[in-house]
């Protein structure tokens, strides 16, 4: 009997591709955005009203995965940006690959901004690196304050929250401060920006939290 | 939901490995998960079990420890060696 040691990360083979992509959009100076919630939090939505609200020259390119259908992208194309669909055909999240082959026909010097819509699932995108600045992660006021203890590890990887729907708040017994401080006890620290797609609310700052990161070279 | 993929990445690594040592035979597999991995311990084994249920490597165990934070590892391999031919 001997044992051999391995050391080695399970998803390196993804790890690999997404270094790959890391050094694409570096090479480009692209921030590219990983957005992760449940499915029917508000990301759609909430790229929507991003798109609508970036400034008119920002090259924004958006990938959008869903399991079935390419609703999203129609949805998001009606703003004039480059949308893809990636349909995952029953696998729950994006890998590293899927993004590789839904860039290959776009040229990334065109672009300075990728705004990647993963499969709406709290667990599975979590894993898998797609070559993102950050991942971003989305909370909407109708589901549990405890949802960041219950799936902590896309709280802990990701660089902002958004809390999403809160123009509902007086309708729900949701306990917003609990749940930034449930966010917070995994994430210390955890940027979190409350929004609403519907009335506005908060937009201003999760745009102004893009475009800071953005890679524009200062002004002179 | 996403384990499948996780023990089949699992599966191709070791395959890798044991391709380079012919005359072993695979017992054992360390793995280290922290809790912020996303992976669920009791479906990845499902999942392996199900990967390997008709390969020489039906025998093989996993042993998961937890790892640190988001960590998910392939730490060791355990084989047993057959004695080279002494004929």
């Amino acid at each position: 009997m001997s044992q051999i040691p391995i050391e080695r990360k399970v998803l390196n083979a993804n790890d690999a591709i997404a270094a790959t992509l890391r050094e694409r959009f570096l090479e480009h100076d692209i921030l590219c955005l990983n957005l992760i919630s449940s499915p029917g939090s508000g990301k759609t939505l909430l790229l929507e009203r991003t798109l609508e609200r970036l400034a008119h020259d920002t090259h924004v390119a958006v990938l959008t995965g869903d399991i079935q259908t390419d609703n999203d992208a129609r949805r998001l194309a009606r703003s004039g940006f480059p949308v893809k669909q990636i349909t995952t055909a029953g696998a729950c999240h994006l890998d590293a690959r899927m993004v590789e082959t839904a860039l290959a026909d776009w040229k990334l010097a065109d672009f300075e901004l990728l705004l990647i819509e993963n499969v709406g699932n709290l667990v599975c995108p979590t894993s898998y690196d797609l070559g993102e600045n950050s991942k971003v992660v989305l909370m909407s006021v109708t589901e549990g304050e405890d949802k960041p203890l219950k799936y902590p590890g896309v709280f802990y990887k990701a660089d902002v929250m958004v809390l999403t729907k809160i123009d509902l708040l007086p309708h729900l017994e949701f306990d917003d401060a609990l749940a930034c401080e449930n966010a917070r006890q995994i994430h210390p620290g955890l940027e979190i920006i409350r929004t609403s797609a519907r009335t506005g609310a908060g937009l201003e700052r999760w745009v102004a939290w893009i475009e800071t990161r953005l890679h524009r070279p200062a002004a002179a | 939901m996403h384990e499948l993929s996780i023990a089949n990445s699992v599966l191709e690594a070791v395959q890798k490995e044991m391709t380079r040592r012919p005359r072993a035979r695979l017992t054992k597999i360390g793995l280290r998960i922290g809790e912020f991995s996303g992976v669920e311990e009791s479906s990845l084994r499902f999942c392996f079990e199900v990967l390997v249920r008709d390969t020489e490597m039906r025998a093989a165990v996993l042993d998961i420890e937890r790892g640190q934070r988001d960590e998910l590892d392939l730490s060791y391999l355990e084989v047993e060696e057959d004695e080279p031919d002494s004929h």
